[in-house]
């Protein structure tokens, strides 16, 4: 596998690159650091007992978030929650629980312990979501580390020698190299020196010098970071090849594996422990007795002191009045309820399209993957199931969950799959991971979450351009969707936001409604 | 201990013995379900949902709603690639002949109401295209048993339009077991072009008061 970069190899991949120019841009956005917030904290008015009603549509986070923090004010809230549970797209999955696709329900058959769950929605909380986390604090839920990167799980590609699985170190460990090598090239030449001062340039060489573990003239020659081919211990360690730089770019994973520490999945990440909805449980520990189940929203209608809504609870019909009302619904599933909304309002409803996430999971006999040294974390593949997740909870317990597909944009592949389909699928994905995959695994389950009953999609697709971004209609849509309806009703949920598919979104947009009741209500009584 | 305490305690005990009995019957228990689910998609009281493109059943005579169903269920309908809607329902009409049975007849007790108007087009022009359908879908869209034909009225405009679409571009209509789809395959030449479909379909919304 040993090889070097040719001298012509290295100036045409800089040529490539767009030269200093284009790096001193970047390095000049880097300058600036967001000014460090805390969590929001909200103030609001106490009415004292029960002088105003609010119904709450849909038990997910926001509509929990708005029911905690109204109730503490000594509003009365009722919760209206179509589906058996609460929570929505926050979901752990365990033993006996109902998956309730529409056609394709399942119930869970793993064995029945506390680290045999899969969180088949959100996963991951980052250190930055301050207000989730404040709410974890709050409503003590125990949170343990999430391990997203680990540089001991695989990366496979057909394309990549000979569709071999290597470990992540071995490609993160080389392809550092092989960039680093190209920097500091680049660094030595005079048009790259003249914008730095010397002692710059020493410390900007340095450090290159260190991100890809060079040798001493600036080449790189392998490295005991992606650990040792022998020995290391007792004895001198040998070193492991390298990977050639050519073979590495054979694969498009790199985006993966360069980029799986950056943004919203950076560390630190975290998991409640136990499961994704120790959260919803934390919440309804304060409003579990306000929720009604199985009690599905036929309309709303706003009037000008109120907003009146019909449910459906197991065949009966009832009515619920109240002063205001806070609506996580899925905007595609609030078009199809009776409601007296404004046109700009319904236009907006429309315009948002829905999400395809899908996830699948399997009960591992063992721990397979502790065997070679992996302790949680992902292993990518060029596959459509995409990626493997072993478990960071339960480490050295007799068996695991694994998540065994995880596909956020392009969910429909599999979606639209049989079960046995999809479960095909899966198996023969990862067995070019793990060559006897198929027999270490069983009992799996699917969720498609464009056809979870009650959900019938992930997360609001604001944005049609991806690459364009946000036009200035649709951010006029947005907010036309987030200002409430005679002050009565508002929209709330990541829907509600500019970064959805993540909890955060989802409690800061109750916030911002409830900031909003709030100050409507001090109008009212002033 | 005497006697009559003994006797009540162990009374007691049984009970409470039944009682855990019970509950832990009552939490190995599976979550309870029934196929009732059509309104999460298709609207509260099967008014249709342009969100989800999914129609109006609320008016869909019992006969029709049944075989689509059906169709569904076998396969059918919905199993084209590009007929994207029909894909979306074909797995969530994988019911028992029971649930059909009992969904048909849930359905058949909302009330109808024509679905409002989305779409713009020339109903004059439609009027004489509709001339072919009503031989089947009767004058006024009523639908005709006899024929298999559905009532059109009040249905959502946006799903004839992509009814019609599919039919004429052979994504629904072309089962080898879809009789009737047959049928109506056979009759849509007059509507090659999307206008064409847009002025039949604005004339089916005026046979409709609202
Ligand atoms: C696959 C996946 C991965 C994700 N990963 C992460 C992650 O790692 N980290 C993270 O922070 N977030 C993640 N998210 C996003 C996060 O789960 C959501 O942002 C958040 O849960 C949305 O909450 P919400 O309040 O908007 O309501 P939702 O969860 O959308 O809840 C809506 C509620 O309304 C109910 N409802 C629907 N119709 C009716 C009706 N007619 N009447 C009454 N009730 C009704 C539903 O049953 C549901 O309970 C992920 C989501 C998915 C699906």
């Amino acid at each position: 596998m040993a090889g070097f970069v040719s001298r012509r190899e290295f100036l045409n991949l800089l040529a490539a690159t767009g030269g200093t120019a284009a790096a001193l841009k970047v390095g000049t956005a880097l300058n600036l650091l967001p000014a460090s917030a805390t969590a929001a904290s909200l103030d609001l008015l106490n009415l004292g007992n029960n002088q105003r009603k609010i119904a709450i549509l849909g038990g997910g986070i926001s509509g929990l978030t708005a029911a905690y923090e109204l109730s503490k004010q000594g509003y009365d809230c009722t919760i209206l929650e179509a589906s058996h549970r609460c929570g929505g797209r926050i979901f752990t999955v365990r033993h006996g629980d109902l998956i309730d696709e529409i056609g394709n329900r399942q119930y869970c058959e793993w064995d029945d312990e506390p680290h045999m769950y899969f969180n088949a929605g959100a996963a991951r909380i980052p250190s930055t979501h301050r207000n989730l986390l404040a709410y974890c604090k709050e409503l003590d839920v125990d949170l343990e580390v999430f391990i997203n990167e680990n540089k001991t799980a695989l990366v496979q590609d057909d394309k990549m020698l000979g569709g071999k699985p290597i470990r992540n170190i071995d490609y993160t460990t080389s392809m550092r190299g092989f960039m680093a090598e190209l920097m500091a090239k680049g660094m030595s030449s005079a048009e790259m020196d003249a914008p730095f001062s010397e002692s710059e340039a020493e410390t900007l060489l340095g450090m290159i010098r260190s991100f890809g573990d060079l040798s001493e003239d600036d080449v790189f020659k392998g490295s005991f970071r992606s650990g040792y081919a022998a020995g290391g211990f007792l004895e001198h360690g040998v070193q492991n090849d390298m990977v050639a730089f050519r073979d590495l770019l054979q694969t498009r994973l790199g985006r993966q594996l360069m980029g799986a520490n950056e943004g919203d999945t950076g560390p630190i990440l975290m998991q409640p422990t136990g499961g994704m909805d120790k959260i919803i449980h934390g919440f309804l520990n304060h409003v579990g007795g306000k929720v009604k189940y199985r009690a599905m929203v036929t309309s709303v209608q706003v009037s000008d002191n109120g907003v009146n809504v019909s449910y459906d609870q197991d065949g009966v019909g009832h009515t619920l009045e109240a002063d205001y009302c806070f609506n996580c619904i899925p905007t595609h599933l609030m078009v199809g309820i009776d409601h007296n909304f404004p046109d700009d309002y319904v236009k907006a409803m429309k315009y948002v399209r829905r999400g395809e996430a899908y996830k699948a999971a399997f009960q591992a006999k063992h721990r397979f993957w502790e065997d070679m040294d992996i302790y949680g974390g992902i292993s990518w593949s060029n596959t459509r199931s995409r990626q493997l997740w072993y478990p960071v909870n339960g480490i050295h317990k007799a068996k695991g969950v694994v998540l065994g597909a995880y596909d956020y944009g392009g969910g429909m592949y599999h979606t639209m799959m049989t079960q046995e389909e999809r479960i095909e699928s899966h198996l023969a994905d990862h067995e070019k991971l793990h060559p006897n995959f198929r027999d270490l695994v069983e009992k799996p389950i699917t969720i498609a979450w464009h056809r979870m009953n009650h959900m019938l999609g992930c997360s609001a697709r604001w944005s049609r351009n991806r690459f364009e971004g946000w036009t200035h209609e649709e951010e006029q849509l947005y907010h036309t969707l987030q200002a409430p309806v005679n002050n009565r009703h508002y929209f709330i949920g990541d829907q509600i936001s500019m970064h959805s598919a993540w909890q955060e979104s989802a409690i800061l947009s109750a916030q911002w409604a409830l900031n909003s009741m709030d100050a409507h209500v001090r109008a009212e009584i002033a | 201990m005497n006697r009559r305490v003994m006797q009540y305690t162990l009374i007691l005990l049984t009970t409470l013995a039944e009682v855990l009995l019970q509950n832990s019957a009552i939490s190995a228990e599976r979550e309870p379900f029934n196929d009732r689910y059509c309104t999460t998609c298709h609207g509260t009281e099967g008014k249709g949902n342009e969100g989800i493109q999914a129609p109006r059943l609320a008016g869909m005579e019992g006969w029709y709603l049944r075989r689509q169903l059906e169709n569904f269920r076998a396969g059918i309908r919905g199993t084209h690639p590009m007929d994207r809607e029909g894909i979306a329902m074909q797995p969530m009409a994988n019911l028992s002949d029971d649930s059909i049975a009992d969904i048909v007849e849930w359905i058949g007790g909302w009330p109808y109401v024509p679905a409002e108007v989305t779409i713009t087009g020339d109903a004059a022009a439609g009027r004489s295209l509709y001339g072919v359908c009503a031989t089947c879908h009767g004058d006024q869209a009523q639908g005709n048993v006899a024929m298999g034909a559905p009532a059109l009225a009040g249905q959502n405009d946006w799903y004839l339009v992509t009814q019609l679409k599919n039919f004429v571009a052979g994504y629904r209509g072309k089962h080898a077991d879809d009789v009737y789809g047959q049928q109506m395959a056979a009759m849509v030449g007059g509507l090659g072009n999307e206008t064409a479909i847009l002025n039949v379909v604005s004339y089916i919304n005026t046979l409709e008061e609202r």
